[in-house]
């Protein structure tokens, strides 16, 4: 009798399945979002790796941007900067002064006022931790404060600081002694989910590893005012799995998700609950090989995945959410170079391997690769890769990480223990090429961000030369740019990049007042929302 | 040395197997079968779609439709298409036949099911086998052994030892059977236990037969019996298992085609393109299920109290 009833059993939970998936697959409008004080924002990464506004330099760009402001705002509709800290400003000599005027009446989450000498400190504390992106003050020699709202940059060249002040990341200005907390403990003091900002926002909570990871809560004394419509509080969700985040932002327990998938963006674009924003951005994917250890120390097999690469069958299989990386400078920005743009060069990998001694016909090849586990466009880049490398006869171990799992193994004290490719977005700090090659290909002792871990003395000094140009030479600056990226990707081969990011966002529609900035990568100035009464 | 039991029984004349089986004898075979077929059909119907399968996996470079899918090729212009004429089941993220990598996905999941069966039995039986004859100290140490196995969750003691070997077919078949062998071993044990004690192998004791030799020949064949059912039933297990560390990228890495690969990579689809994700989990589901038909089925064909309780 029992065994009678199996079949039938089998057959009702096939019959489950299948209707489970075709209801899936016909989709149901999802249910009305009620917008609460709350927003909410899903996240696919770990948002917090740093708490320390002189040092952070990664994912937490999300959450600090509402909690610390600084100086100016990079404006992208007008390509120029707007006031944020400073209401005007103004330069003589050239450009190697620059006076800032700050606000007045602005107050640190701590209760402390803004005044000049304050953000003077903040930004000489950035200086001196030399983390992060604290070289965007390089060309400071020395900052004066003539009065407690004003604050005067004495540069050794010639720079945009009004750019500059703009960076996302260490351009904060942020308290340096708040109260209650001894010298010399304020970094220890921050990294136990402190802040002192003046941002609408402040930390209220920060769960490391749960999915709830950080919420931040209104801070009323914010000098914008709460005045109107605003979300009361901000909480950010770290959601890796993408179907889990098209789920909640269906039944509206999430406002907001950064990416999704191009499937995904485009059924969101049926739903009247949730509405959609595509932006070309300026941050590319970049898969850096191994040039310190392992087999990729030879450059003839750095050179041979590089032409195996297929960048258009990537561009095809991700339809339309990415655009052709053309070097390592996105469009947009001084110095991209359309003639860096690669194809798959087959005969070509395979004449490097075989002078190596690999390939078909030759030595098996095992490559370790990492990237971000649940970042869909990754994942397809390692099939392909995998793919196309099997048919060199060259094995990729592929390993989808969380970013601080990645990011630890990439910084081993042992070279050994590295991967031999990682795959990393990379964006700009400020409205300017720099960033790409100061931190990922200037030489550096801890390892950071230069995860190709190349050392190359004359590069290094090619890099070096670009702050200068920038003010004094923008024809010599593209040159310059355009020497060391053949360099880096022709002659070097310690990287690829891969394509440039298209920002697809969903949210929910009752929210009014989003505009996606690309200078700020993935945030959203929650302040600047209206949630739907 | 007093036990009467049947098996002290003269054995039957050994039928002459040198000789071509008459046509009754064969006609008698056929009827038993298709009678033991009768009876259980779930059963017969498991090993039909098991033998399809096996047979799909076998003959896959010249049925799947496009082999070239089930290896390194990949068609970036024609990704995610629906199933339909061209593609049965469709195509993938990056352009690739699914029914072609569900084909070949067969291949990599049986061969990881028979390899770590055999590894498990291969080791587990003969260590229970010896643990359950010779009894005492060796026992202990051997029975202890395999406690420590499975103290561990069979799924998280493979996940861990998968975590720090290098991932692949090769790595998913040591780590899954390292979880496994144990349940052989104890399983052997408890029958060998059993058997030590029978007449037969106190008579060929007395006789003064290499206790090597009672293992070989006495012992370990009538503790097979279970072991085969327990095989078959195994079987699905392990294909699950191999399936979740290929979820979890700790098994067969691209671009192998291997079900639990396939799941885990079309999961963030399922929403809009279901067929990347349902196939290659129907498949794991209808192996898995069939092979658990057939080894109730087998189980119950082969007690031994069957025939004395209809």
């Amino acid at each position: 009798m029992a065994r009678r009833l199996r079949l039938p059993a089998l057959a009702a939970a096939l019959a489950a399945c299948v209707a489970s998936v075709a209801g899936c697959a016909s989709g149901t409008p999802p249910a009305t979002t009620a917008l609460t004080p709350t927003f909410t924002y899903s996240y696919p990464l770990d948002v917090i790796t740093d708490w320390d506004p002189a040092t952070s330099y990664s994912n937490e760009l999300v959450a600090l941007q509402n909690v610390y402001e600084s100086l100016t705002r990079y404006d992208p509709g007008t390509g120029t900067v707007k006031p944020q800290l400073a209401t005007s400003w103004s330069s003589t000599a050239g450009g190697l002064t620059w006076t800032f005027h700050l606000r007045e009446g602005v107050r640190f989450h701590d209760g402390n006022p803004v005044t000049a000498q304050a953000a003077k400190a903040a930004i000489a504390r950035t200086i001196a931790a030399q983390g992060g992106a604290a070289y965007i003050w390089g060309a400071v020699s020395s900052i004066d404060t003539p009065d407690p709202h004003t604050l005067v940059f004495h540069l050794s060249y010639a720079a945009p600081m009004d750019v500059i002040a703009s960076s996302d990341y260490g351009a904060y200005v942020y308290d340096t002694a708040p109260p209650g907390v001894k010298p010399g403990a304020l970094k220890s003091w921050l990294e136990a989910a402190h802040d002192t900002g003046t941002g609408p926002y402040t930390v209220a909570d920060w769960n490391q590893g749960q999915e709830a990871e950080v919420t931040l809560d209104a801070f009323p004394g914010y000098w914008g005012g709460w005045s109107g419509r605003h979300y009361r509080q901000v909480v950010f969700d770290h959601t890796p799995d993408v179907t889990t985040a098209w789920q909640t932002l269906e039944t509206g327990d999430v406002d907001f998700r950064s990416q999704l998938n191009p499937e995904l963006f485009k059924e969101a674009t049926h739903f009247r609950a949730l509405g959609t924003q595509a932006t070309a951005s300026l941050q590319n994917l970049i898969a850096f090989f191994n040039t310190a250890a392992g087999p990729l120390t030879d450059v003839r097999l750095r050179q041979a995945v590089q032409n195996a690469v297929d960048y258009d069958g990537l561009l095809a299989a991700l339809h339309g959410s990415v655009g052709p990386a053309q070097g390592l400078i996105p469009s947009g920005l001084p110095g991209n170079d359309p003639a860096l743009t690669r194809h798959q060069n087959l005969p070509l990998a395979r004449k490097l391997l075989a002078e190596a001694g690999y390939g078909p016909g030759g030595r098996h090849l095992n490559l370790s690769l990492t990237y971000a586990q649940g970042d869909d466009a990754q994942q397809l880049f390692v099939t392909l890769l995998s793919s196309d490398l099997q048919a060199l006869n060259i094995t990729v171990d592929a390993r989808p990480m969380q970013w601080n799992a990645q990011w630890a193994q990439a910084k081993a004290t042992d070279p050994a223990h590295r991967q031999d490719i990682l795959l990393m977005y990379w964006y700009a700090d400020y409205a300017s090429a720099y960033s790409w090659f100061v931190n990922l290909f200037h030489s550096a002792q801890p390892v950071s961000f230069n995860l190709s871990y190349l050392d190359d003395p004359v590069v290094d000094k090619e890099i070096d030369a670009i702050p200068q140009l920038t003010a004094t030479d923008p024809a010599a600056e593209r040159a310059n740019y355009a020497l060391l990226q053949r360099q880096l990707l022709e002659q070097d081969a310690a990287a690829a990049p891969l394509f440039v990011n298209t920002y697809q966002r969903v949210y929910a529609s009752g929210i009014t007042g989003y505009r996606d900035n690309p200078a700020y990568p993935d945030v959203v100035f929650v302040h600047d929302l209206e949630p739907s009464p | 040395m007093t036990d009467v039991s049947p098996t002290l029984a003269p054995p039957a004349p050994a039928p002459d197997r040198s000789a071509p089986p008459t046509p009754a004898a064969r006609g008698g075979q056929a009827r038993r079968l298709l009678a033991l077929a009768r009876r259980d059909l779930p059963a017969t119907v498991g090993a039909v779609v098991l033998l399809a399968i096996v047979l799909a996996a076998v003959l896959a470079p010249w049925l799947a439709p496009y082999p070239g899918d089930g290896s390194h090729a990949t068609h970036p212009l024609d990704t995610l298409a629906g199933p339909g004429g061209r593609h049965w089941f469709g195509t993938d993220a990056v352009g690739r036949d699914l029914l072609t990598r569900v084909m070949y996905g067969a291949r990599t999941s049986l061969t990881v099911a028979a390899a770590v069966l055999t590894v498990s039995a291969l080791v587990g039986v003969p260590l229970g086998v010896i643990a359950g004859y010779t009894g005492g100290v060796v026992k202990d140490v051997i029975m202890r052994i395999t406690d420590v196995f499975l103290a561990f969750p069979a799924l998280l003691l493979s996940v861990a030892l998968a975590t720090v070997l290098h991932p692949g077919t090769g790595s998913a078949i040591i780590a899954i059977s390292v979880g496994w062998w144990p349940w052989y071993a104890r399983m052997a044990c408890v029958t060998a236990t059993g058997i030590r004690s029978r007449g037969f192998v106190d008579a060929a004791r007395c006789l003064g037969v290499s206790r090597i030799r009672i293992m070989a020949r006495h012992v370990l064949p009538n503790a097979l019996t279970p072991v085969l059912v327990q095989l078959s039933l195994d079987a699905g297990g392990v294909i699950l298992t191999s399936a979740a560390l290929s979820y979890l990228g700790l098994g067969p890495q691209e671009p192998t085609a291997e079900w639990g690969l396939m799941v885990q990579q079309g999961q963030d689809l399922f929403i809009t393109d279901w067929w990347v994700v349902a196939f290659p989990g129907l498949a794991i589901l209808l192996t898995a299920f069939c092979f658990n038909v057939l080894g109730e089925g087998l189980r119950s064909a082969l007690d031994p109290h069957r025939e004395l309780t209809r």
